[in-house]
């Protein structure tokens, strides 16, 4: 048998076999991705237009570490950026085991998969668990679609510099005051639009499993279809590097 | 090597059923991708505290994302071991419409700032 990857280009073209080499469904699965991509690059680019804007305004751009800075069982600590990292740290592992599940699928390994895939369905639910959690802190001090109470009063501005890791705070009403809206509304949006994807990756992830389990892999000879939603379930991490870099680290 | 146990045999080519022969590249890839990221992101966090912002932080964090993107479609999602073709019709359009994304947000950005405030 020939190896098609080996071929010269010349010849490639010419028909009877894909010069991608791919499959019609997987092929399908990474052009919805790069049109996905396109989606999710539109809202970071307009969520930094809008963040621009506010260079140099009355009322800045509230700073990222002021506001996610909240770590379960650790009321009153100020800890920026733990939870989001542990966060990406449970994206990244679910991840790998979602590509060790394909991996199994390779070596048609039906126990394997089925593992790793629980695994990786494990890993999805955590990281929803974590962003409502984040969502609810956000809620609570007032993040709305419409209201931003994450801008600071000169005494609340004093009381932010003088913060370091994991020093006490509380935050009074006087120190508090409204900050640029689309700093919430843009939350909601880009985080919400990204969960969406993560609780769609969790379902069909769901699906593909329970067909694992019921051996309807074993029947067609191939696990192609874990393959297809491995590829979205990485999608779905590369998209939280950059809302973590975009959103959490700048 | 006979494949006749498939459905769809690699030698004739039927493109609503064609499926390529997939081959493990191991595990040992996979984790090693695994611990990079890792270590991106505790750098990512180590830099966060140790240097005050400024535009060469924001620089790093992008490039660091970059890097792990990079690893991300590369391995996770097996591109790197996709055909040539493949990866330049993936890759080059969204080279290619990102950058002119960025180029817009740079120029009109500065632009409404400017507007708004001056």
């Amino acid at each position: 048998m020939s190896n098609t990857t080996t071929v010269s280009t010349e010849s490639i073209w010419k028909g009877g076999r894909s010069p991608f080499n791919v499959s019609y469904g997987k092929l399908m699965m990474w052009i919805f991705l790069l049109s996905d991509a396109f989606t999710f690059s539109s809202l970071l680019v307009g969520y930094g237009a809008i963040r621009f804007s506010y260079a140099g305004s009355s009322t800045p751009w509230p700073d990222p570490a002021t506001v996610f800075n909240h770590f379960p069982f650790a009321h009153g600590l100020h800890l920026p950026l733990l939870f989001v990292s542990l966060m990406t740290f449970i994206l990244i592992f679910s991840s790998v085991t979602m590509v060790l599940a394909v991996e199994a699928g390779h070596r048609k390994s039906n126990a394997e998969v089925s593992k790793y895939m629980f695994l990786t369905i494990l890993g999805g639910a955590a990281f929803l668990g974590c962003q409502a959690w984040e969502w609810s802190q956000f809620i609570h001090e007032g993040g709305r679609l419409d209201t931003n109470m994450f801008g600071f009063t000169q005494a609340g501005l004093d009381k932010a510099n003088s913060l370091s890791f994991g020093s006490h705070y509380e935050w009074l009403p006087t120190d508090r005051a409204p900050g640029p809206v689309p700093f919430a509304s843009l939350f909601f949006i880009v985080t919400g639009f990204h969960g969406f994807h993560v609780l769609s990756g969790v379902v069909i992830n769901i699906i593909i499993w329970l067909n694992v389990i019921g051996g309807t892999y074993v029947k067609r000879g191939h696990y192609e279809m874990v393959e297809k939603v491995g590829l979205y379930w990485h999608f779905v991490d590369l998209v939280w590097v950059f809302v973590f870099t975009f959103y959490y680290l700048i | 090597m006979s494949n006749t146990h498939h459905s769809h045999t690699e030698g004739e080519y039927i493109p609503e059923t064609y499926i390529p022969h997939a081959e493990s590249h191991g595990t040992k890839s996979l984790w090693r991708t695994f611990w990079l990221l890792l270590a991106i992101t505790i750098v990512d966090f180590i830099i966060y505290f140790v240097a005050d912002p400024s535009l060469f932080r924001n620089i790093v964090f992008i490039v660091f994302g970059i890097v792990k993107a990079f690893f991300i479609v590369g391995i996770f999602m097996h591109l790197n071991y996709e055909a040539k073709f493949m990866r330049w019709m993936i890759i080059l359009p969204a080279i290619v419409f990102l950058s002119y994304l960025v180029w817009l947000l740079m120029i009109e950005g500065n632009y409404v700032s400017l507007v708004k405030y001056f």
